[in-house]
């Protein structure tokens, strides 16, 4: 029984159905928010410190979100936060009418780092839809390319955007008392990384001159690299097709794509070893640090890479399918798996528009999924984009982002939610390169410059900004040896003879189609849920990992994920004036999500006019 | 022997006079260029353009950039062209632009600033900027911008061929005063 709020229950045979004598099943509590305003407005009336900001999307080229919070810098904690997204993209309303194989290239356009995984999605939308099984060449190669666009991402987060934050020129700018501390901390991971203290691998993160920094710039051109050996081209990859891929794959191939990755085992070895010394030494020297961006582990994943003796696109079979991938689906509640069942992941979600500027939907098309189980009228099958641009107002609606929920709850999404859920889940089927233990997943990494080794990833007590950043370290290895086990496979299914990449397919001119692809994006969490009317695209909606990260409040006041994670961080910030605080702690937080989009943050100052803006630069991909 | 010289684009897609690079590049890729002239689109990344740059044997003497950057006070159609002096903003601008390069942002300013930063620029880097006026969603040149475009292959031709007497005025950029 995985929902305690939505009336879904089982019979037992694990049958779904709608509880029965419920009035209004999917009845929600809309709070008003103007209550928290209120009482902020009459803490700035006795007080006089606390004062109204106008906010803009500020960043430079191409502002999307805007972070907005109200600091006591007294107390040394945050009083109110806001998640806005300051954009709307509208892919929904650009995919409908059109033909469904456009999809997998429009839709890729939602991102600049991450458009192979809507593309992905999108085609695996649409093999659900029209029941298109890929051959097992064609799953393979999806499964290396996707990895691959990993190794892209992960590093580029954790040394360009997140890594200066650790910085020891921004280290000595913040909290100075670190500086001394780090000098005489021995690294633990000098073997894999060859640093012998934390301050040298501080100073190599430095942005723009460090070699930290400089490596994972040229790690990005490795992995573009092999990348574009299958997709054609990178970031919107040619390739990727609704039943398989369209490139022709052959030894050299494989070869091109094996010449890179290998170069990923000796980079996994000390990136994890850099961010194990960075992280501990913080956590160790405050245990405070534990707090910055910290909520409870609750998370939803879809799972990646898929099997190719499992994957046969069908929704009846997608709680097979999806818990033979490589990475398992599910969701996550204070930390503990609740499902790891496709069909349960996708009942549960719900998009609510209370504080977003869209207007509500009154249809419930879908009142259960293909094979019965319920469905609520704000399940993405039953929802529709229509923007309603308006006035922001903490109030009332301030943001473009909707507010996506699971059983009612917001979750978090992140590339660590997949590793987390893996290794707690233990679903996924052995594998030659990766352990689940239930508190961990151990990574056997194959010899390459340095010798084979094992890595372990735990998961830990406290889910904070310094473990989804470690996490997401690991993730590294992860997805190198998961696109090692697919380049054997891919191997012996050549010299099998199984070269097949594609099927062919036809789209049905009458009738009506669903689907709904799930995979995930460097960040975590994606779908694309479609609809095919007659021939066409006549429903589209997508979730990005960002949609649910960057939610504003729920319809009865639960904070977004970034907004609790902000919310929960205290201020430990050394400065003497408040117009010296940087906000570097909030900054941190945020950018542990890395934030799907050019997000600017905003912090006011209590007893000040002073406000803070700093940018959390991350990929451009869009909510909404 | 030839200078080698590259004409590129930059810009996005579908908005109209603002795209002008992309909208064009078809075109520039069939002009009856002097041989040692290579013509493609920028849009790919500053990060993965310095990297490919870095690894040419032979590297290129002279870049010619196409876009197009509402300004204020020009009319639409407005060409200028620029002449980059080199010069760099501050590192936490230079970082912010890296930020938006590495996350898939396309933007002149951000290729101009992180090719100066790695060095990869050769001393003549010339940027012919038509005025786009607002952004507008479309696949076509308002015809305001449609009429200049022999204009825009004439001028490119002329900086391609080192004729810049002919043009009438370069201004120009420099990435320490861009941003300001």
């Amino acid at each position: 029984m995985c929902f305690k709020n939505l009336p879904i229950a089982f019979d037992e045979d694990g049958n779904a159905y709608l509880k029965e004598g419920v009035n209004d099943p999917y009845e929600y509590k809309v709070v008003d928010l103007g209550i928290e305003q209120d009482k902020l407005k009459d803490l700035m009336a006795k007080n006089g410190f606390i004062r109204s900001v106008d906010y803009d999307p500020v960043t430079r080229v191409a502002g999307a979100l805007a972070f907005h919070s109200v600091v006591d810098l007294e107390k040394k904690k945050v009083l109110s936060t806001n998640s806005m997204a300051t954009l709307f993209r509208g892919y929904e309303i650009i995919l409908k009418g059109r033909d469904p194989r456009d999809a997998a290239y429009i839709s890729s356009r939602a991102c600049g780092v991450c458009g192979g995984v809507h593309a992905t999605t999108s085609a695996l939308a649409i093999e659900m839809a029209l029941g298109i099984k890929p051959p097992p060449l064609g799953i393979v190669m999806r499964n290396i390319l996707l990895a691959i666009e990993y190794l892209y991402d992960h590093p580029l987060h954790l040394f360009l955007l997140a890594g200066p934050d650790y910085s020891e020129e921004l280290v000595a700018a913040t909290n100075p008392e670190l500086i001394d501390k780090a000098a005489k901390t021995p690294a633990r991971g000098k073997a894999a990384h060859g640093y012998s203290t934390v301050l040298d691998i501080m100073k190599d993160l430095n942005p723009l001159k460090g070699k930290l920094y400089l490596e994972a710039l040229s790690m990005t051109r490795v992995a573009r690299e092999a990348y574009v050996a299958i997709g054609g081209k990178y970031p919107h990859p040619q390739s990727v097709i609704p039943g398989g891929i369209s490139v022709t794959v052959t030894i050299t191939t494989l070869n091109e794509v094996y010449s890179r990755l290998i170069k990923f085992f000796d980079y996994s070895q000390k990136v994890t070893a850099i961010w194990d010394d960075v992280f501990d030494f913080f956590l160790e020297n405050n245990p405070d640090y534990a707090k910055c961006g910290i909520r409870p582990a609750t998370m939803a994943d879809t799972g990646v890479w898929d099997r190719p003796d499992s994957y046969d696109a069908s929704f009846e079979n997608c709680n097979k399918w999806g818990n033979d991938r490589w990475s398992t689906p599910g969701i996550l509640v204070d930390g503990e798996v609740v499902t790891t069942n496709l069909r349960d992941l996708n009942a549960g979600m719900e998009e609510f528009v209370e504080h977003s500027y869209y207007e509500g939907w009154d249809g419930h098309r879908f009142k259960t999924d293909p094979l019965g189980m319920p469905l609520s009228p704000n399940h993405p099958w039953n929802k529709e984009t229509v923007p309603k641009p308006g006035k922001q107002s903490w109030r009332d609606r301030y943001s473009w982002d909707t507010c996506p929920t699971w059983d009612r709850l917001p979750m978090e999404a992140g590339a660590y939610s997949r590793m987390y859920l893996t290794a707690k889940a233990q679903k996924a089927p052995k594998s030659k390169f990766l352990e689940n233990t239930g508190h961990s997943m151990r990574i056997h990494v194959p010899k390459h410059t340095l010798p084979a080794t094992t890595l372990e990833w735990k998961i830990p007590q406290h889910w904070n900004a310094f473990e989804r950043n470690r996490a997401r370290a690991y993730c590294i290895p992860y997805s190198a040896m998961v696109a090692m086990e697919n380049w054997l496979l891919a191997q012996k299914l050549i010299r099998e003879g199984e070269t097949k990449v594609s099927t062919p397919y036809d789209i049905p001119k009458k009738g009506t189609h669903i689907g709904f692809g799930a995979w995930g994006a460097g960040r975590g969490f994606l779908t694309h849920h479609l609809i095919v009317e007659n021939g066409v695209i006549g429903n589209y909606q997508i979730i990005t990992p960002s949609t649910l990260n960057a939610a504003p409040r729920t319809p009865w006041g639960t904070p977004g994920p970034y907004e609790e994670a902000v919310l929960n961080t205290p201020i430990l910030e050394k400065f003497n004036k408040t117009e010296d605080y940087q906000g570097i702690d909030i900054l941190r937080a945020i950018r542990s999500f890395d934030p799907c989009m050019p997000c600017t943050t905003h912090i006011m100052a209590k007893d000040t006019d002073h406000v803070v803006t700093r940018e959390v630069t991350t990929c451009a991909c869009g909510i909404e | 022997m030839n200078k080698k010289i590259f004409v590129g684009t930059v810009g996005y897609h579908i908005l109209r006079n603002h795209s002008i690079g992309p909208i064009l590049l078809p075109q520039l890729r069939k002009q009856d260029w002097p041989e040692g002239v290579f013509v493609d689109e920028l849009n790919w990344g500053p990060i993965a353009v310095v990297q490919q740059f870095e690894a040419l044997e032979v590297p290129y003497d002279r870049i010619i950039l196409l876009t197009a950057i509402e300004r204020p006070n020009r009319p639409i159609g407005q060409i200028n062209v620029f002449q980059w002096q080199g010069g760099l903003p501050d590192e936490k601008q230079i970082q912010a632009c890296v930020g938006d390069a590495a996350t898939g942002v396309i933007s002149v300013e951000n290729l101009l600033v992180i090719g100066q930063y790695f060095k990869v620029w050769p001393a003549e880097l010339f940027i012919v900027d038509v005025e786009p006026g607002p952004e507008i969603a479309g696949e076509h040149l308002t015809e305001e911008v449609a009429v200049k475009v022999p204009q825009v292959l004439q001028v490119l031709q002329k900086l391609v061929q080192n004729n810049t007497t002919e043009i009438t005025e370069i201004d120009y950029l420099r990435g320490d005063t861009l941003f300001l």
